[in-house]
């Protein structure tokens, strides 16, 4: 009984590794396909059928479009841009959603409503009177003018707040007892026991403003201000585009987010695996 | 308790600040834009350029122009780039006032109309920009009016192509000069045409003809358009048909209908089919897939003909001929007097028949100026490339894109609404209503 039982037990790893290879394949192959086409030459990669493999690798498509733009000071930009807007957008949701949640204070229904109902306004709507602002305040060409805008975020700081509430009471009025104040609360019990949700929504801002393309542009004019998803519309004109470069500078795009993933990759599944906290 | 509301309130008004900034703007007009003046100056100024200026060339020579820099955006990349900023720095070099051109790339044309327009809202336009006119319909207002400055300083504005002489008066002044131009033309396989003992057609009931052979032959379609809006307005044209106006659509009648049948039978017999996820034709006409196609002259460059040889032709027509012009002009926003006056010694050089030649030769662009055409150095550069030359044999009937609100939206629209038709195999009068009916619903709201 015991063998067939190691028997039935193989077949399940088995099957359980297959599947778990196979959406893994799934999930890995816009990547690879990416890559593989970045090492193609023009022919090659809108050849049909499509050949899955390049005969010669193209490694000069990597260098060609290397210099096509300053990458080098996009990526600086880029870094500098993302760095900040996370370390304001975490800040603001961190201490609104300590508001909205543990807080009590005339008017904190209405403004939380309020917040929420600006999620309402498409963000195209938003751009020209943002633009505007940003003129007035001469911040056209300043790191600012891509950074302010986005340290805050109504969507991340609902998230943290739900998350926030679900901190038991009696954790709060303990600490209380034992004279400890709003602010060390906060940051002593709050933030360590939803670190998981707060290292989701940097993650998630980081994604973003490494992709962000139309603010960016919007607000600068300097060569030297731009990020690096501006430097990818190189390879784009009225009549074609080169989509082995294409492909080749989205590779360097992406490679600092896949590694940034790698290291906060434990945080990730802790906040899947973490169990909850019974009152 | 006290501190606690405090801390609590300061929290949701610095959140409410930095996320309801977008809400607050109120557009402060009495404040000094950078430019310094209000637009309803433009017309003022030049008005009063025209009055120091009435007795020519020589006047506004003497007149002198201060050293100072003009801010171009462009949407060029790569090679054109290259040649754009090639240009550039021999008249930033060689001019004689100390102006310099400042060129800044503003992304693909997409991107650099949104910047336009967000630009024109906080009045913060540059003092030139590449443009098609119907981004500029909405602050045409904001722009230059130029008919003074070519009346009294440019060689000969008749030598410019008269096609887009027409395209930069459409708001009812001189609003542009032409500079990046290209046209559709018809790339074609010409090893497979031969074998087939075809050659380009250059008639609608040509094209019918030969799209049967191929079809027959060798189980391809025979045509395909990388733009379907300008395919159709091109079609309408060529079979003396209108297009749209401020009103709506003109082609609901009868010579609309007989076009819009060729289309949809060319469409429904297997003989055309859609770009689809391509997005251009060059990839599919490259493997073979398609026999011609009708694209933008500066696209031959990324058509690969590997085994095969590429022919390209004139568009066909039928009562009438009619091409589409594609590509930017340069206008102007600058409201200083002085810049003006610098921005436009910039636009005369770029225009110049010399400078027209060497940037259509470096970049697959066309020549502006019928004497650029003529020219010897040009001649001998058609004679190694096809394209323009069928780009020049269409250079007396090019017909631009519409310009006044909405007809951007349009475009669009027109697009949709075929490919969509063509999807569903519609008959021509089911796909005149719903064309009629996407334009209509557009400019007569």
């Amino acid at each position: 009984m015991s063998k067939k039982r190691k028997i039935m037990n193989i077949i399940a790893t088995v099957l359980k590794y297959a599947i778990l290879i196979l959406g893994a394949l799934f999930t890995l192959m816009p990547f690879l396909w990416m890559i593989i086409s970045s090492l193609k030459t023009p022919a090659e990669i809108t050849a049909i059928p499509p050949k899955l493999l390049p005969s010669v690798p193209q490694w000069s498509n990597y260098a060609e479009a290397w210099k096509a733009a300053p990458f080098p000071r996009y990526f600086l930009n880029t870094i500098i841009v993302t760095i900040f807007s996370t370390i304001g957008v975490l800040a603001t949701a961190i201490l609104s959603a300590f508001a909205f949640s543990r807080l009590n204070f005339p008017g904190k229904k209405l403004v939380f409503s309020l917040f929420l109902a600006t999620l309402m306004i498409p963000g195209e709507m938003l751009i020209i009177t943002n633009f505007i602002t940003i003129t007035k305040l001469k911040w056209i060409d300043t790191y600012q003018a891509m950074i302010v805008p986005y340290m805050s975020n109504v969507f991340y700081i609902y998230l943290l707040t739900q998350f926030f509430s679900q901190v038991p009471d009696s954790l709060y009025l303990a600490a209380k007892v034992d004279k400890c104040s709003d602010f060390k609360f906060m940051m002593k019990i709050m933030v360590p026991m939803n670190k998981s949700a707060i290292t989701t929504i940097a993650i998630l801002n980081i994604i973003g403003c490494w992709n962000s393309f139309l603010w960016p542009l919007l607000v600068t004019n300097d060569r030297n201000m731009r990020v690096i998803s501006n430097g990818l519309v190189r390879f784009q004109t009225e009549a074609g585009s080169d989509y082995q470069l294409i492909m080749a500078a989205s590779t360097i795009m992406v490679m600092p987010i896949i590694i940034v993933y790698l290291f906060l990759r434990k945080y990730i599944i802790e906040g899947v695996t973490q169990s909850g906290l019974k009152s | 308790m006290k501190l606690k509301k405090g801390l609590a309130v300061a929290l949701t008004a610095t959140m409410a600040f930095s996320t309801l900034t977008g809400c607050s703007n109120n557009g402060s007009n009495n404040e000094t834009t950078t430019n310094g003046t209000t637009p309803s100056e433009t017309t003022s100024v030049a008005e009063s350029t025209s009055a120091t200026e009435t007795t020519g060339n020589a006047v506004v020579a003497d007149n002198g122009i201060e050293p100072c820099t003009i801010e171009f955006w462009h949407a060029m990349s790569n090679k054109q780039e290259e040649e754009l900023t090639a240009l550039t720095d021999k008249f930033n070099a060689e001019n004689e006032y100390g102006i310099t051109v400042n060129l800044t790339n503003q992304g693909a044309y997409k991107d650099l109309s949104s910047k336009l327009t967000a630009n024109a809202a906080a009045d913060t336009l540059p003092d030139l920009a590449q443009a098609y006119n119907n981004w500029l319909s909405a602050y045409s207002d904001k722009l230059v009016h130029l008919d003074d400055f070519v009346a009294n300083d440019f060689d000969n504005w008749d030598d410019i192509v008269a096609g887009y002489r027409d395209e930069n008066s459409q708001f009812g002044f001189i609003s542009g000069v032409p500079f990046n131009k290209s046209t559709y033309v018809l790339f074609y396989n010409k090893t497979m045409f031969d074998e087939l003992g075809l050659s380009a057609p250059l008639t609608w009931d040509e094209l019918l003809e030969v799209a049967k052979v191929i079809k027959d032959e060798k189980g391809i379609e025979a045509i395909g358009w990388d733009d379907l809006a300008g395919m159709f307005q091109a079609m309408l044209v060529q079979n003396g048909c209108g297009y749209i106006d401020e009103t709506g659509a003109l082609f609901d009648n009868e010579k609309g209908l007989e076009t819009v049948e060729y289309i949809m039978n060319l469409y429904n017999n297997g003989y055309a089919r859609l770009v689809g996820e391509d997005k251009y034709f060059s990839n599919v006409i490259s493997n073979q897939l398609i026999a011609s196609y009708v694209g933008s002259s500066t696209g031959a460059s990324y058509i690969t003909a590997d085994g095969w040889e590429l022919g390209v032709a004139p568009l066909v027509s039928n009562t009438e001929m009619a091409a589409n012009a594609a590509g930017t002009n340069i206008v102007m926003f600058s409201q200083d007097t002085n810049k003006q006056k610098a921005a436009w010694e910039y636009l005369k050089f770029l225009t110049s028949a010399e400078s027209t030649t060497e940037w259509a030769m470096a970049t697959g662009y066309l020549p502006v100026r019928t004497s650029a055409y003529e020219s010897e150095t040009y001649q001998t550069f058609m004679a190694t490339d096809p394209t323009s030359v069928a780009a020049y044999s269409q250079s007396a009937y090019f017909i631009s894109q519409p310009a006044f609100e909405g007809s951007y939206d349009v475009m669009t629209a027109i697009s949709n609404t075929l490919e969509e038709q063509i999807l569903n195999e519609a008959d021509a009068q089911t796909t005149l209503d719903a064309l009629v009916k996407a334009v209509n619903d557009i400019l007569q709201k």
